[in-house]
């Protein structure tokens, strides 16, 4: 080697070591990284900026995930089965909590939270965040089953299934709308929840005592209902392949006079040179007379990895996120739900968001799908069998009695599923 | 097996290859496969002898999805090696614009499967989609695709069939192109018809071709996933719900990995029994062949 060789690579060598020094000299902030779906990622940029410019020992940041749920879930469990997953904090759908809690993916919040960090919760919030005794999970944006009605056809919401099914057909008579009834019917999560409003409208139970109960009269009814929309034509077929989207799409157009969705729709439903601006209201699900109208819970709340090395870094995130300024912010900017009492009790959110009493109250409303570890499975029993009789490939009955009786050897074959 | 050290020392580095690629996955799976892996075992492996094995053989669901699959990779690959053979013969004839026209019938299979499926779920729509919107104005009633168990299955091979036509046109376009013209231009002195020439010439020269179109096309189908996934959710009731979305659910959905292994290896031998069958009929058809296809 020459001596210009040995010069380069002596000045390589201390530019290298020079440049080391600097990365170290420089202060170590905790890195903290939540996975969050794409329209949450987008929505808390701000709300990021403000904390890493708060807390300059973290640099927070916020991993953009799919849009899809359960892509999102996919991404999770792929990272966390490798083991070493890349997030220490990660945004969770309300029916993942005990699969995760159980896979032991989860840190429990009780010690980091203290004993009062519920009580700030709107009722209906509060719940789906524990299992098995402990808090897993603080709930970051409320999400409920909604029915929407067009207040520029008729004056009130029917409130039983009889008054959604005639005013559904004076309407379609009179030419008005095409169909009286939209909702999600597709063989997916989505039909669960659908149909869990129904059941407990109908005064049935998913479980009853920690037992599946679908093969009573009122389960059975209530699928049959649902089908008996599809015969009566207040429902088209389609609906057996029916998801948010597709339901939103005929309401927006016009075409229905009630259409079952989450609250995202209300901001949908209402953006400027939206043909139904102002001409839609909420309601929760019609019922039985005496029976409860009840709302699906589907919130979302951030939970920490138990395999994070930035626990309490992660936890000032956590909180940060949650707080009632957040909140506030996520709803005025956002539209988003809150999930604290404070935050909707707030005046000036109220002038901004007429709506807001109205979520409130159907969060009220709440009802949790099972809790328990094997959620997934029992849902998906569910809604394939449910979605076979939407499609009118079989009756109520015997669909039900399948289903009940593949839930309970479920039940067995896994030791209970509580 | 090997002549020589030499060759074996050269064949090393696939062997392995295919070890860690192959054989290593499949030896992990026949290990769960044999234990219980669930949410409920915290994950931990707890061994449960031929226990699987006994639920597979009464999974109702797993031959129900077992004989969906079949009929999807049956149907959609039958169409597509017609219609890639027709379409192959086509861009093989002396036109006008011919790369272009190559290119363009490229495109569906350069799209992303998600990406098609999305697009055809729209275009199937019921009643907003282009279909149920052309059928409105010739005052046909809307129908609903994806929404009746005896016909969504026939749209899931038809979004297939557009997507992957294309590879098997262009396998067997290469194919035809290195059949000799000199054949041809000897079988029409002979007298010989169009028609003559094609049974006679180009289906058996193109044979090996349309083995490996097959083989290819069969084992893609049958691992189905992604356009299913996508387009109908495996619904409605469960009538397009194929053995690669049952073990997707089993494992990430339920996170039950044993039984999820278990499907997979079922589904995996029937796999291996058709392809062996495959196997021996290209042995038998190249055996019969006496024509090797003249000059390259």
């Amino acid at each position: 080697m020459g001596r210009r060789g040995w010069l380069v690579g002596l000045s390589c060598l201390l530019g290298s070591l020079l440049i080391s020094l600097v990365l170290w000299a420089q202060p170590r902030k905790e890195p903290v990284s939540i996975l969050m779906p794409a329209p949450f990622a987008d929505a808390t940029v701000e709300l990021v900026e403000t904390f890493n410019r708060e807390h300059p020992n973290i640099d927070l940041t916020v991993t953009r995930g799919p849009l899809e749920t359960e892509a999102v879930s996919d991404l999770a469990i792929s990272s966390l089965l490798l083991g070493n997953s890349p997030y220490d904090v990660l945004l969770m759908d309300v029916t993942w909590t005990p699969k995760y809690a159980k896979a032991g993916w989860l840190e429990p919040l009780d010690g980091w939270l203290g004993d009062d960090a519920l009580s700030d919760l709107a009722p209906g919030a509060e719940l789906g965040n524990a299992f098995d005794g402990h808090l897993w999970r603080f709930p970051l944006v409320a999400d409920m089953g909604l029915l929407f009605w067009r207040t520029d056809l008729m004056d009130a919401p029917p409130r039983t299934p009889a008054e959604l099914e005639a005013i559904s057909a004076s309407l379609q008579q009179q030419g008005r709308v095409r169909w009286g009834y939209v909702w999600q019917g597709r063989q997916y999560e989505g039909l669960s929840c659908t149909y869990l409003e129904v059941l407990r409208g109908f005064g049935g139970r998913w479980l009853r005592d920690g037992s599946p109960a679908l093969d009573s009269p009122e389960a059975i009814a209530a699928s049959q209902w649902l089908r008996s929309l599809v015969n009566r034509g207040v429902t088209p077929p389609s609906v057996a392949n029916m998801a948010e989207p597709e339901a939103l799409q005929a309401f927006e157009s016009g075409d229905a006079a009630f259409m079952r969705n989450w609250p995202y729709a209300w901001a949908e439903l209402n953006k400027p040179g939206s043909v139904l601006a102002g001409k839609v209201g909420i309601a929760t699900m019609v019922s039985l007379p005496g029976e409860p109208h009840v709302a699906t819970q589907g919130s979302w709340g951030l939970a920490v990895l138990s395999g994070s090395n930035h626990k309490q870094a992660a936890v000032e995130a956590l909180q940060f996120l949650t707080s009632t300024a957040a909140q506030k912010e996520l709803n005025l900017n956002w539209g988003y739900t809150p999930t604290r009492l404070s935050v909707f009790e707030d005046p000036e959110l109220i002038s901004a968001n007429p709506v807001l009493p109205e979520l409130q109250a159907a969060l009220a409303a709440a009802v949790l799908r099972p809790v328990t570890p094997i959620y997934a499975q029992l849902s998906d029993l569910l809604y394939r069998e449910v979605n076979t009789v939407i499609a009118g490939e079989i009756a109520a009955a015997p669909a039900m009695e399948t289903l009940q009786r593949n839930s309970v050897q479920l039940e067995r074959s896994t030791g209970g599923v509580q | 097996m090997f002549r020589s050290r030499q060759q074996l020392w050269l064949m090393l580095p696939a062997l392995a290859a295919l070890t860690l690629i192959f054989v290593l996955p499949i030896a992990h799976y026949l290990w769960l496969s044999v234990h219980t892996q669930t949410v409920l075992t915290e994950l931990k492996p707890i061994p449960a002898g031929a226990a699987q094995w006994i639920r597979l053989w009464n999974d109702s669901r797993f031959w129900q999805d077992a004989w969906q699959t079949l009929r999807f990779a049956g149907f959609s690959v039958t169409t597509e090696m017609v219609l890639g053979l027709a379409i192959a013969l086509l861009l093989n004839q002396p036109l006008r614009g011919k790369s272009s026209l190559r290119l363009i019938s490229l495109l569906p299979w350069a799209l992303p499967t998600t990406v098609m499926a999305l697009g055809w779920r729209w275009i199937f729509n019921d009643p907003y989609g282009p279909i149920n919107q052309a059928l409105h104005w010739i005052g046909v009633a809307p129908v609903a695709f994806l929404a009746n168990p005896s016909i969504t299955w026939i749209a899931t091979v038809w979004a297939d069939t557009w997507k992957t036509t294309p590879f098997v046109a262009l396998l067997l376009l290469a194919g035809l192109q290195n059949i000799p013209r000199d054949l041809y231009e000897a079988a029409q002195l002979e007298g010989a018809s169009a028609w003559q020439s094609l049974w006679r010439i180009t289906i058996p020269l193109l044979t090996p071709y349309l083995l490996i179109a097959l083989v290819f096309r069969l084992a893609q189908a049958l691992g189905v996933f992604d356009l299913v996934q996508v387009l109908t959710g495996g619904g409605p009731a469960g009538s397009t719900e194929s053995l690669a979305l049952y073990a997707y659910l089993n494992a990430m959905r339920f996170l039950d990995f044993g039984y999820s292994a278990t499907v997979m290896l079922g589904a995996f031998a029937g796999l291996l029994v058709l392809c062996s069958g495959l196997a021996g009929l290209w042995w038998f058809t190249s055996s019969r062949l006496s024509i090797k296809g003249g000059e390259p």
